[in-house]
This record gives C-alpha cells, sequence and structure tokens, in this order.
C-alpha cells in the first residue's frame, strides 16, 4: 500500500481524462464538462474563501458576467468561443477590481453582504436591459458539434487551477493568506499586506468563473438571467469546498466528485428538492466537519498517498479558537 | 401632484423595511451573525398569514397573534440547534450556516405553497386621501404599525432591564457575563426577538403586496441596504436609512421601471460600502 505513488496516480488520472471522450458516451462527457466547470469554480471560491477566509456569495455574478459578456461577443460578432472566453476573463477582472479596491475588503462582514447582492442585481441590470441582453428571452447561441474541445480546454483549466493551488499551498503567499484568514490583525502586524493580498486573491478568484460561464453559454447554446445568475450554481461550488475542505489543495477536487454524484442523482430524481439537500448538506458540513473530508481522511490515514500535499492543512478552519 | 405621491409612497414602503431591518440590525448587535434567513422568515410569516385568512378563513388578528410567536419560535430553534454550536467558530461559518438555512426555508416554502403569487384582497381595503394623495389603508396600517413596533423595541432597548442586557451583551460579552448577565439566554431571547420582528413586518407585507416564496431573496437585499446605508447595528440608523431607501425605491421605479429602481437601492449600498462602510450614523463596527 505504501507503494503507491502520487505522480503515478496523476499520470493515470491525467490519461484517463484524455482518453475519455474518445472511449464513453456523450452523456459522460456532457457531465463530465459540467462537473469541471464546477471544479474550477471551487477552486476559484476556494482561493478567497478557503485560504484567506473571506465568504463570497457573489461569485455566480462573475459567472454571469463572463456568460454575457462571452454570448455577446459570439452572438453580434461571431467571435469564436475560446476568444470570447478570454475576453470574459478579462471582463471578470475588470469588474473584480474596482469591487475589491473600495473599502468593502476591510471586514469579511462587509464583503460577505455587499457580494451577496452582487448576484440578484446584475440579473435585475441582464432583465431591465433587454434591448442588449434579450432580457428575459434570453440569447440563443450556434449550437456547438462536437463538445470534446470543450472538455479538453475546461479540463485544461481545471488541471491549472489544482496546480496552482498546490503550487500556492506551499508558497510563502498562501501561507500569508492562511494568516489573514486565521487573525487578520495579527497578520498584519507581522508586516503582511493583508489588503493587497486580500484585494489579489478576490481578483484572481473573479477572473476563471467569468471564462467558465461564457464556455458554459457555450456549451448550453443558450443563456438567460436566471441561467447565468443562478443561486443555486453559488450554494452548489461553496457545499463543494466547504464539504472538500476549505483551504486545502485536494479538498475542492474531492467535494466536486462527491457532490455531482449526489447532484446527478438528485436533479434526475428529487429537482424540487434539490436547493434543500444541498443546504442541508451545507448546514451539516458546518455544524458536524468544518473541516471537510480532507481533513477527516488526514486524521483517519484514509488518504495516505500525497500525504505532502496535506502538509499545509490549515489547523484551525472552522474551529473555535481555543 | 407625483412629488407628494411619491414621496408617501416611499416613506409609506420604508416603513416595513425599517421593521426588518431593525430585527436584522438587532440580531447582527448581539450576536455577530448576520442572518440571511431573515427574508425568507418574512416571506414565509407572509404566506403564512395569507393561508390563515383565506384558507382557514380565521379573522386577520389571528395571523398578527399567531404568525409572530410562531416565527419568534423557529427563531429560537435555530439559535438553539445551530448558531449556538457555532458561536465561537469563525464568522465564515454563520455566514455559511445562515445562507444554507435560506435556501432550505425557500425550499420548504415552495414545497408547502407553491411557487406561484398570492395575496390578501379584502382585509384593509380602501383608501384615504393624504394631503390630496390617495392612500391604500393597508399601506398606512402597516407603516404606522411597523414604525410603533420599531420604536417600542428601540424603547424597551434602551430603557428597560432586558434592553441593558441586550446592549451589555453586545458591548461586551465577556464583562457582561462576569456581571450575572446569562449571556445564552439573551442571545436566545434577542435572537426569538430579531425573527419576530421578521415575523411581524411579513404579517404587514401579506395584505400590501403580492407575495411568493422567493419575496424573501427580494426583501433581504433591501433590509442589507438598510443597515449598510443607517450604519451597522445602528438602530436610530436603520429606521432613517430604511425611510430614506423607501423613497428612492419609489422614486427610481417611478422614472427607471421597477427592476432598475430597486436594483438603484443595491448601487447606493454598493457606493456606501466602498466609500464609508460604517455608514451614515454608523460608529464602525467593533469586532
Amino acid at each position: 500500500m505504501k507503494g503507491i505513488n502520487p505522480l503515478a496516480v496523476a499520470v493515470i488520472a491525467g490519461l484517463v481524462a484524455l482518453a475519455l471522450p474518445f472511449v464513453s458516451s456523450d452523456y459522460a462527457v456532457s457531465f463530465s464538462i459540467q462537473l469541471l466547470i464546477f471544479l474550477v469554480l471551487a477552486y476559484s471560491w476556494n482561493w478567497i474563501g478557503g485560504y484567506a477566509g473571506y465568504t463570497h456569495f457573489g461569485q455566480v455574478g462573475f459567472f454571469g458576467i463572463g456568460a454575457y459578456v462571452g454570448s455577446l461577443l459570439n452572438f453580434h460578432w461571431g467571435v469564436p468561443w475560446y476568444l470570447a472566453a478570454i475576453a470574459a476573463a478579462f471582463a471578470g477582472a475588470a469588474t473584480a477590481v474596482p469591487l475589491g479596491g473600495g473599502r468593502m475588503m476591510k471586514k469579511g462582514q462587509f464583503f460577505a453582504i455587499g457580494m451577496f447582492g452582487l448576484a440578484s442585481v446584475l440579473e435585475a441590470f441582464a432583465l431591465g436591459f433587454d434591448s442588449i441582453t434579450g432580457g428575459g428571452t434570453g440569447i440563443y447561441l450556434k449550437p456547438v458539434s462536437d463538445l470534446r474541445p470543450i472538455y479538453y480546454v475546461v479540463a485544461t483549466v481545471a488541471m491549472i487551477m489544482l496546480l496552482m493551488t498546490w503550487r500556492l499551498d506551499n508558497s510563502r503567499l498562501g501561507l500569508k493568506l492562511l494568516a489573514i484568514r486565521e487573525d487578520e490583525n495579527a497578520a498584519e502586524s507581522l508586516g503582511i499586506p493583508t489588503t493587497r493580498l486580500k484585494i489579489g486573491a478576490f481578483v484572481a478568484s473573479a477572473v476563471a468563473p467569468a471564462a467558465m460561464g461564457s464556455i458554459y453559454a457555450v456549451y448550453l447554446g443558450f443563456i438567460d438571467p436566471p441561467t447565468a445568475f443562478a443561486p443555486n450554481m453559488e450554494l452548489t461550488t461553496i457545499a463543494m469546498v466547504l464539504l472538500g475542505g476549505m483551504g486545502t489543495v485536494l479538498g475542492p477536487l474531492v467535494g466536486a466528485l462527491a457532490l455531482s454524484v449526489v447532484n446527478e442523482v438528485l436533479w434526475a430524481n428529487y429537482p424540487q428538492i434539490y436547493l434543500a439537500c444541498v443546504g442541508v448538506i451545507v448546514l451539516l458540513a458546518v455544524l458536524f466537519m468544518p473541516r471537510g473530508i480532507v481533513s477527516l481522511g488526514m486524521k483517519n490515514g484514509w488518504l495516505r498517498i500525497g500525504r505532502p500535499l496535506f502538509r499545509r492543512l490549515a489547523v484551525n478552519a472552522g474551529q473555535a479558537p481555543s | 401632484m407625483p412629488v407628494a405621491d411619491l414621496l408617501i409612497g416611499g416613506i409609506l414602503l420604508g416603513g416595513v423595511y425599517a421593521l426588518m431591518a431593525c430585527g436584522l440590525n438587532l440580531i447582527f448587535g448581539v450576536m455577530r451573525v448576520i442572518n440571511f434567513a431573515h427574508g425568507d422568515i418574512l416571506a414565509i410569516a407572509a404566506l403564512s398569514t395569507v393561508s390563515i385568512a383565506v384558507g382557514l378563513k380565521l379573522p386577520f388578528w389571528v395571523a398578527i397573534v399567531a404568525v409572530p410567536i410562531g416565527c419568534a419560535a423557529l427563531g429560537a430553534l435555530i439559535q438553539a440547534v445551530i448558531l449556538r454550536r457555532i458561536e465561537g467558530a469563525p464568522m465564515i461559518m454563520s455566514l455559511l450556516a445562515t445562507y444554507a438555512l435560506s435556501t432550505i426555508l425557500v425550499n420548504i416554502a415552495i414545497l408547502i405553497w407553491g411557487g406561484g403569487y398570492s395575496g390578501l384582497p379584502g382585509v384593509l381595503s380602501g383608501s384615504l386621501r393624504v394631503l390630496g394623495v390617495n392612500v391604500s389603508i393597508s399601506r398606512l396600517v402597516s407603516f404606522a404599525s411597523a414604525i410603533s413596533v420599531s420604536l417600542v423595541v428601540w424603547w424597551v432597548l434602551e430603557f428597560t432591564r432586558f434592553g441593558r442586557a441586550v446592549r451589555s451583551v453586545s458591548a461586551a460579552p465577556e464583562l457582561a457575563s462576569i456581571s450575572g448577565i446569562a449571556i445564552e439566554r439573551v442571545r436566545l431571547a434577542t435572537f426569538a426577538l430579531g425573527t419576530a420582528m421578521a415575523g411581524f413586518a411579513g404579517v404587514l407585507v401579506a395584505p400590501a403586496f403580492a407575495i411568493d416564496p422567493q419575496l424573501g431573496s427580494r426583501f433581504i437585499i433591501k433590509a442589507f441596504a438598510v443597515i449598510i446605508v443607517g450604519g451597522m447595528g445602528s438602530y436610530p440608523g436603520a429606521m432613517l436609512a430604511a425611510l430614506l431607501l423607501g423613497v428612492i425605491e419609489v422614486v427610481g421605479s417611478y422614472f427607471a421601471g421597477a427592476v432598475i429602481g430597486s436594483a438603484f437601492l443595491f448601487l447606493l449600498m454598493l457606493a456606501v460600502l466602498l466609500v464609508r462602510p460604517r455608514g451614515l450614523l454608523g460608529a464602525g463596527v467593533r469586532v
């Protein structure tokens, strides 16, 4: 058992991911795209929510901005979807910079409230300015015949996010973010430029979701305000990170895998209680497992492989300071 | 005379916001918990009011008495079962917990009442002429009741023994505990009182607005805007800001349409957050 090499696991996972579109059904590819999009969202959220410890309820706002920027470029000017996604990523960053630059980031509760309303207000604008966005009717894009390019792009982005999180976790920058989460005043007094790092984490966490929004619109072939700014997208992402383990490298991956199976079963059989079920999962995780599956596995020795990955597992995430 | 019309409409709307925001502010001030489920409690209260008055055909005053009590019980349950367990944990945990609670409540409300709109026609119908403007009685009554309840709670907080206990737990929990105040009981009572205020606001909303299970998410953002603009934890600030934002919303909707009009409030809130997070009358937030 001890012989399992994390590198070998990564290589095998990579090969499986590469081969998947050629050996499996369209359904599996489609499901994988959704899973990978959620994975990217979860890793982005993990940077600001998990590492810096700032509760971010507005990520779906950036997702929606990206969806609209990408769709409009694609629809009006025929910009190819991958270029539109890059433009969407810039739009996400451009929106995040002024929001992060204000004094809202001074305190977690201001940030939480400010971001909470962002998505619903953007949705109101998307509905209200119907001459640009098509209002409630939405925008219909040309359907994509082959999902495989989308799959590979999204898989690459997800892998980059994972690698970046791994690098972050093993760097001084990651430690500084964790210090902000654990005690912001103490971090400040140690000379950590807390405000700058928080804004940086916030802006960085807005880029990939915006790109994913644009790709998601292409994948669906359609976008309207309730789809672009769906609250269940937000809740599901947060639930994934929380369930897997906030501020860990593998937490979002574990959480996304675990929750997307649950999602698939729930959506297929009980769509009317989907939100409540995810809500209950979040609530139970907050009450009984605030450090997530990853740290639980760590404690019980389930996850021997890749132990170095958990080196920086935050000690006090979600626990009362004692 | 559209100016008087808009002004009165806005102030009447602001009354309900005041009641709701004061409950939210009270809970935040004492427990440092931002209750994202506050709006959904209001929505469930409004839907229950319709069920009591239309479904069970009971008189309206039954709802006025029963619904806030039910909401207080719900609040006490939430505090005892969930929030009490994560009191020492970082703020992110209570934020996530109330956020999850909010989605659970919305979903339950949709399961019970369905997704459609309902209302309470025939209760407090008719209108009065005030300053040459026709004002519907239901809105006038809901404004008057909302403002008086907010003022009564303010008086309780300022001038009674219980109010002093609440304020001391808010200012310095450790010192309050040393002075013999049962802080757990005070927190439980505060949370129940705050949710009861949301419940009463829900009862008042029922005759005046079209209501549905998603009502909570629309109201909570306005309540957030009110407490941010007024200053988090400041009771008079919230009441003042509620009236101000009510007027801004009504005027904005008149000129730019309802969807954009309510988005104005949020833009104002964002502006305050970006420039002066402690709000108009807030003394800054102690953490």
